[in-house]
């Protein structure tokens, strides 16, 4: 059975405090969305107006406008800090106050923080959307890469829980989870599109699953992508949430035999 | 005769924690060469526990109450022994075994600080599948009872300790859970609040017939409540029983202050009480007033003679007719001031295991 009540009401409950600060709510909105496209914008004004360039790894000021606006609309939901609240938990001992609910302490604190990425998705796809067809593009695509984006999510967090499991090891693993977020930042795309890395270093990015995160689902929005590509990176973020969703198993089995739940 | 509904059987839990030592040589040592201390917790603790009871578990700080509650509660496993609650084994947390209980740690925020309490209870509504007229119903019961009705639109970090107690009490009895462990609930709440959380717990006791067992420094709480008391020192149950067994019913402490030194072979002689019902201090607190010195300053003997109320005047009498004294007084034997002893170290002669 499948229990939905309780995530959704998780869900909700996490949108609720989410927003609990609107204005925070707000402002972090935008600038998280609104400062990284600046500088990416800069970057390339820099290189193709003043620098003179026309062309970059067979990319046009246009081309590289445009997956840097597109690209915003993705890394806004990418994966949050909720790792990094559950490794915080094993540490402080917080994390009895879930374990002691009938619900799954992983899972649960995950839909308690996606609610608000989910809130942020559903504005972006409209936005997305009415753009798509703005400028020709297939809002449908949209529709595609938006759920590629949140299977990112999940990925992205599935990593994050795994490792935060080493906090039952070594009470810390914050260093680890913030070298993560940044290979994340590099790999996912958001910073730049992974086409620019050379033709030896493609592999780099291909095996992980980071770029499921915010550079496929940029490419298929803007259609650079066609259906079978799209379909085979649906399959292999299935893949990589299968793998992840085995290695949170075993690892929590084996972390919790550790837990402390120190305070009290 | 209940059914038992916790059973430990010589649980025992042992930590080890890094030890850093002083200054920056403590700090090279443990980057290249951490010390690492064990500390048992737990010393080989058994008992059992009847459902619907009222337990009072108590001891000084670190004597393992906690990790005990933990351990019930399913939050870490025992190192050795066995533990079943409501015929299950806690840390195998099954879900039923998760919707039958519950533990409130009064040190610690269970409830999601920037919401608004009734937003944490439609949630814990959905986690424990709670049909909309029962939650209802007992929203209004605990509300009530807690007297909170008006605050529960109110952000959680707005409210004040004793307010955000009684929430989270809401929040940990709403799926009413057939097994409570409660973590000293009243640590922190005025006389008030404390008497307001203490009758409702009483009430819950007695309708629900829940199974407690409460953790408190507070020994109005366990007085109060507590049909059966535990105390624990450094990982042992040392004792186990009714709180009436402790402080002895009819059973005062006759305080006499020397001019002379005495030992206490010489007090039993002059009072006839046995001696292992005698203590004698020489120290500057040796009363309740503060009243210890004599005119040049110096510390005067003090003994206490723990007897029945009605030998009082004949113990009394006994000593008055063979040396002179400073002075007297009779103190009640409370239970706080039995465990006080006990935490200090007495030996046993009031302290008995079940």
């Amino acid at each position: 059975m499948l229990r939905l009540k309780w995530r959704i009401a998780a869900l909700k409950n996490g949108l609720q405090d989410a927003t609990a600060y609107r204005i925070e709510f707000l402002l972090q909105l935008i600038g998280s969305a609104g400062v990284p496209a600046l500088i990416q914008w800069l970057l390339w004004y820099a290189i193709f107006k003043i620098g003179g360039q026309t062309e970059v790894a067979g990319m046009s000021y246009t081309d590289l406008l445009a997956y840097t606006w597109m690209s915003v609309l993705f890394s806004q939901v990418r994966g949050g800090d909720h790792d990094f609240a559950l490794m915080e938990m094993i540490r402080s001992g917080g994390l009895s106050n879930y374990l002691l609910r009938p619900v799954s302490p992983v899972e649960f604190v995950y839909i308690r923080g996606v609610a608000e990425k989910l809130f942020v998705a559903g504005i972006c796809l409209v936005i997305g959307m009415i753009a798509s067809f703005a400028v020709g593009l297939n809002p449908l695509h949209l529709l595609g890469a938006m759920i590629l984006a949140l299977l990112g999510n999940i990925i992205h967090y599935q990593l994050g829980a795994m490792i935060a499991t080493l906090a039952f090891l070594w009470e810390e693993a914050y260093a680890i989870l913030m070298v993560k977020n940044m290979v994340v930042q590099i790999l996912s795309g958001e910073l730049i599109p992974l086409n620019l890395f050379p033709a030896n270093m493609q592999w780099v990015w291909k095996m992980t699953p980071f770029y499921l995160y915010v550079y496929g689902p940029t490419q298929f929005a803007l259609g650079r992508w066609n259906l079978t590509e799209f379909g085979n990176a649906i399959l292999i973020a299935c893949a990589w949430i299968v793998f992840f969703t085995v290695g949170i198993k075993v690892t929590w089995k084996f972390g919790i035999k550790r837990y402390l739940s120190l305070g009290g | 005769m209940s059914e038992i509904v916790i059973q430990v059987d010589n649980v025992r839990r042992s930590f080890t924690s890094t030890q850093k030592g002083e200054g920056l040589k403590g700090t090279v040592e443990l980057l290249f060469n951490p010390k690492v201390k064990s500390h048992d917790a737990l010393k080989g603790v058994s008992f059992k526990i009847e459902s619907g009871a009222f337990v009072g578990l108590i001891g000084a700080n670190g004597a393992g109450k906690t990790t005990l509650l933990k351990i019930l509660s399913g939050l870490i496993p025992p190192s050795s022994g066995e533990a079943t609650v409501l015929g299950q084994k806690p840390f195998d947390r099954s879900l039923s075994f998760r919707h039958q209980i519950s533990l409130v740690m009064g040190q610690k925020a269970q409830l999601w600080w920037d919401l608004p309490a009734v937003d944490a209870f439609d949630l814990l509504k959905a986690i424990y599948e709670i049909p909309d007229a029962v939650y209802r119903e007992r929203i209004d019961t605990l509300a009530e009872l807690l007297d909170v009705k008006r605050l529960m639109q109110t952000q959680i970090r707005r409210l004040s300790l004793g307010e955000r107690m009684k929430m989270e009490l809401i929040g940990a009895l709403i799926h009413w859970p057939k097994v409570i462990f409660l973590d000293e609930p009243t640590i922190g709440l005025d006389v008030l609040a404390a008497h307001k959380l203490r009758e409702f717990l009483r009430v819950f006791n007695q309708k629900e017939k829940a199974t407690i067992i409460l953790t408190s420094h507070n020994m109005d709480d366990i007085e109060r409540l507590c049909s059966r008391v535990m105390i624990m020192k450094t990982g042992e149950l040392i004792f186990d029983g009714d709180p009436n067994q402790l402080t002895k019913k009819g059973e005062c402490r006759l305080r006499i202050r020397f001019m002379e030194k005495k030992s206490i072979e010489e007090l039993s002689a002059l009072s006839g009480v046995p001696a292992d019902h005698i203590e004698a201090e020489t120290t500057s607190e040796t009363t309740s007033e503060g009243e210890d010195s004599n005119d040049s300053g110096a510390a005067l003997p003090t003994a206490f003679f723990n007897i029945q109320r009605t030998e009082a005047t004949k113990v009394l009498q006994s000593i008055m007719s063979k040396t002179s004294i400073i002075d007297m007084g009779i103190e009640e034997t409370s239970l706080e001031k039995v465990i006080q002893r006990i935490y200090e170290g007495e030996p046993a002669g009031l302290v008995e295991r079940k």
